[in-house]
């Protein structure tokens, strides 16, 4: 006798229980279910509200806990010249004051709570980001419908907020080697692209916000037709929705602005650029330009990274810090924007040894993958790395929602980071000398120096 | 919205056989296998002027063994697609390692050949030794970094926890191969060794797989721990740490905090969290919320087998440096004097209580958890009944371990920055300041 199977659709189930949630309620909060999905060994079920607001929902109950993400499709590449830095001084505002909690309440209640929370500007996208008890999900859901809607931008609160980010600034880029080069390095390799300027802004830019500026930001973006939420964790997927309709459903719509991003438009020479810091060791940056993330080159572009760059078993890091000790530290990252980036190359040089001297040794390397095609077991090994790094990164329900928020905010595809894997498996050593032709040109790259300045004098006890 | 749930159960743990200890905690979320191998005794076992040597002694693991070059071995580490690092504290080192599930054989094989045929190459112990205090020389970019060092050493001067546990570029260099060889000798033997697994294993194999491990050993005993009780620093001292050109400072205040064996231990760590455990505790309030003189400000007590140390930390710009410290003494002498409200302690019992379950969400967490317990010297019950410990906390008895632990007249004071630029302000602002020393970034 054969095995009896059910031929009953989980999906067309929740399409009538949605329908039937959306009965009589106004058009904005009425409820669709869009697709569904697998990721990984779990479904993830895409949603829509009838105001915009998508919501994506992985039930995954091996933990009492749930990742409650809101991602919104705003950046630094929504800035203009003058005003850089406004979409991540917005990120800090959003902790604020709203018309119904007063300063300082929405971080209480979410400790009170149990939760962490936090949130992260870049380039594409802000998100903001919870994680609770389990039974503490409808806390998220109304703290973030209210902020959503109703955060009060006075003159105290911005001016308040400045002076934390300019000390942030202070932090992460004035006093950073790293984070300095970082920014001259993007600065001097996009003259057009908004990738020219930090997320962070520059610090002029920063002092010179006004609440008007921010008000005109939050209404503009803010918005549940330009944001998706995540929720990842140990919840009844019913539940949980009726909740979001309720709290998100009576807020509108906005018009969201075409973009009107400057594409970079070819890059005709090596530019060159030098930053003097009081560091203990040289660095020297070779960036390329680099394909966007939802490029298909995006993937073996990414394991010439790790081949060159992954580990101690990695060709440059061997030639480098290993056998000629060269250097401290030697690692590469493909910008994972949704425009084209960088493929940036860092290495430290080691004691008194100079940048001069490790650039020709990175050029004989890129050459050498430009030529020749990589071994079997070099490919296997970068291979296994990256699919390691893809593991790590959803052992738990925090990381499983971060990576379908950021793949869904800057693909539109949330499981695409198991296609990546997939892609990775599939890629040759023909595909990485491909790409290594194709981006690795000379012409298309910037390089950047950073120099010590001279010595402490310091050290005399004090009176 | 969720399910109940029961208490999560502890870690399983089983005997290795000559004093090893096995602890597995599976979970088959994702397809990963955390291993560590970890021995009782850390950077406080390192020699007089070899400090960094219990680092040094375990990375040499995987710089040869018998039939594998250095080379080789890393390659084959990123080939299984696994992971390995070394990790030291005063109390423990050991290797922390994570591999691909369908590998975890394979990586045991590794490791286990790894272990019972170290080769010690002197050549590599020399690149090793080049690297490291290369690595210690970089280190000194990050303010933050060298704050937390000067405090350290400085804090615990003469004592085994102010030893650096990656030593510093004189001690690094001191280290023989000898040295090397006596430490393994001594400490890489099956009596001293606490073999952890965690993941995508069933708990047969995960006992075969530890009981590989600890039998790559020789036989030998447990470290002893002969660590002194540190003794607070009397008076209120300044250190700063002088630094070009910086626009910033990264400010550490310590004094000596708690041990987890102290009858108010629990006490303390919940009065700490009202002082600076939060993005809304007291610090955070005053400091960033209220005047936006810094990105972020904390307290923490740092756990050990002895009382370690309680630090404050925040980063105003040099301009704001010396009303900010100010101000950060007078939070300490009020939360020390005045203690913490009722409300305040009842708040901070919902959070801690609420966010246990995040500190126990995945399996390499309570895995970490079980091997803290066994190898800080803990309470057995210290984790498995945090929360009814929390929950058992009242008002005067916070009150009471602030007042018995922390000595606001003794504490250590280092900001790293400009100190043409600081040092003025900054002996102004600590009342009854003792000393006041400058001491040049790179010195270490």
């Amino acid at each position: 006798m054969a095995a009896r199977t059910s031929t009953k659709d989980p999906s067309a189930a929740l399409r009538s229980w949605a329908d039937e949630a959306s009965r009589d309620k106004p058009e904005g909060a009425r409820l669709v279910l869009e697709g569904a999905e697998a990721f990984g060994g779990e479904t993830l079920r895409r949603w829509k509200l009838g105001n915009g607001l998508t919501v994506l929902v992985l039930v995954d109950s091996r933990a009492p806990v749930v990742a409650y993400h809101t991602w919104f499709r705003v950046g630094s590449r929504h800035e203009r010249p003058g005003k850089t830095g406004l979409a991540h001084l917005f990120e800090h505002l959003m902790f604020g004051e709203t018309e119904h909690l007063g300063a300082g309440v929405f971080d209480r209640k979410l400790e009170e709570s149990g939760a962490e929370t936090n949130a992260a500007t870049w380039v594409d996208w802000t998100y903001y980001h919870e994680l609770l008890p389990a039974d503490r999900i409808k806390l998220a859901v109304t703290l973030e419908a209210e902020r959503m809607q109703h955060l009060v931008l006075r003159e105290p609160q911005v001016q308040s907020e400045k002076e934390v980010v300019a000390n942030e600034r202070r932090f992460r880029v004035e006093d950073d080697v790293e984070g300095l080069a970082n920014e001259v390095l993007y600065k001097t390799a996009f003259v057009r692209h908004p990738l020219h300027w930090p997320t962070i802004g520059w610090m002029e830019d920063i002092g010179g916000f006004t609440p008007d500026d921010c008000a005109a930001f939050y209404r503009t973006y803010y918005a549940p037709n330009n944001a998706t939420v995540v929720v990842v964790g140990d919840v009844r997927e019913r539940d949980l929705l009726v909740a979001i309709r309720d709290a998100y459903g009576g807020i509108p719509r906005a018009v969201i602005p075409t973009e009107d991003v400057v594409p970079e438009g070819p890059q005709l020479g090596e530019r060159r650029a030098e930053v003097t810091k009081p560091t203990a060791s040289e660095k020297v940056v070779v960036a390329f330009k680099g394909p966007a993330l939802g490029d298909a080159d995006h993937c073996a572009l990414t394991v010439l990274s790790e081949v060159l760059f992954g580990g101690r078993a990695s060709r440059l890091y061997r030639s480098l810090v290993i056998d000629r000790e060269l250097a401290i530290d030697a690692r590469g990252w493909v910008s994972t924007f949704r425009d084209p980036g960088l493929f940036e190359c860092w290495v430290t040089a080691r004691g008194d040894h100079t940048g001069a001297e490790i650039l020709p040794l990175l050029d004989e390397a890129f050459a050498r993958v430009r030529e020749d095609v990589v071994a079997e077991d070099e490919l296997t090994r970068a291979k296994a790395r990256l699919e390691l790094g893809s593991l790590q990164q959803l052992e738990t329900a925090s990381g499983k929602a971060e990576q379908i928020g950021f793949f869904d905010t800057v693909l539109g595809d949330p499981a695409h980071a198991f296609r990546r894997v997939d892609a990775f498996r599939r890629t040759s050593a023909a595909d990485l000398r491909r790409v290594a032709r194709r981006y690795l040109v000379d012409s298309e790259r910037t390089v950047l120096r950073v120099l010590r300045e001279p010595p402490s004098a310091a050290g005399e006890a004090a009176p | 919205m969720s399910r109940e749930r029961g208490r999560t159960p502890d870690p399983r743990r089983f005997d290795l056989g000559g004093g090893a200890l096995g602890v597995f905690e599976p979970s088959h979320d994702v397809p990963l296998v955390s291993i560590v191998f970890a021995l009782r005794g850390g950077s406080a076992l390192d020699p007089a002027g070899k400090s960094g040597l219990a680092r040094l002694a375990l990375r040499m693991l995987r710089r040869g063994c018998e039939g594998m070059t250095a080379e080789e071995i890393d390659f084959r580490i990123d080939s299984l697609g696994a992971e390995m690092a070394v990790d030291t504290s005063s109390s423990t080192v050991g290797v922390h390692a994570q591999v691909i599930a369908r590998n975890v054989d394979a990586f045991v094989d590794l490791l286990t050949r790894l272990l019972s045929t170290p080769a010690f190459p002197l050549d590599q112990l020399d690149r090793l030794k080049r690297e490291t205090i290369a690595e210690i020389v970089e280190a000194r970019d990050n303010d933050r970094v060298v704050a937390q060092k000067a405090l350290q050493r400085t804090l615990f001067e003469g004592h085994a926890y102010g030893n650096n546990a990656g030593g510093t570029t004189q001690t690094v260099a001191a280290v023989t191969r000898d040295d090397v060889v006596a430490f393994c000798r001594r400490y890489l033997v099956r009596g001293n060794v606490v073999v952890g697994l965690a993941g995508d294993v069933t708990e047969d194999r995960a006992t075969a797989l530890a009981a590989r491990l600890a039998q790559a050993l020789a036989p030998g005993s447990a470290a002893p721990d002969d660590v002194p009780e540190p003794r607070p620093r009397a008076g209120r001292y300044l250190l700063v740490v002088d630094k070009p050109n910086r626009t910033q400072t990264q400010m550490v205040v310590g004094a000596l905090g708690t041990s987890p064996g102290d009858d108010d231990h629990v006490a303390l760590v919940v009065a700490n969290a009202v002082f600076g455990g939060t993005f809304t505790s007291r610090l955070m309030r005053e400091i960033r919320s209220k005047r936006g003189w810094a990105y972020g400000a904390s307290s923490r007590a740092a756990i050990d087998r002895h009382r370690q140390a309680w630090v404050m930390s925040t980063f105003p710009s040099a301009q704001d440096c010396g009303p900010c410290l100010n101000l950060a003494i007078q939070l300490l002498d009020a939360w020390v004097t005045e203690g913490v409200t009722r409300r305040e302690v009842a708040f901070i019992q919902r959070y801690l209580v609420r966010s246990h379950a995040f500190d126990v969400d995945t399996a390499a967490k309570r895995l970490h958890q079980a091997l803290d317990v066994e190898l800080f010297g803990l309470p057995g019950d210290y984790f498995s009944a945090w929360t009814d410990h929390v929950r058992a906390v009242t008002p005067e008895s916070a009150n009471a371990a602030i007042r018995n632990r922390i000595r606001p007249s003794d504490l250590l004071a280092v900001v790293v920055g400009t100190a043409s630029q600081v040092l003025d302000p900054l002996r102004e602002a600590i009342p009854d300041l003792a000393g006041a020393s400058v001491v040049p970034f790179d010195a270490e």
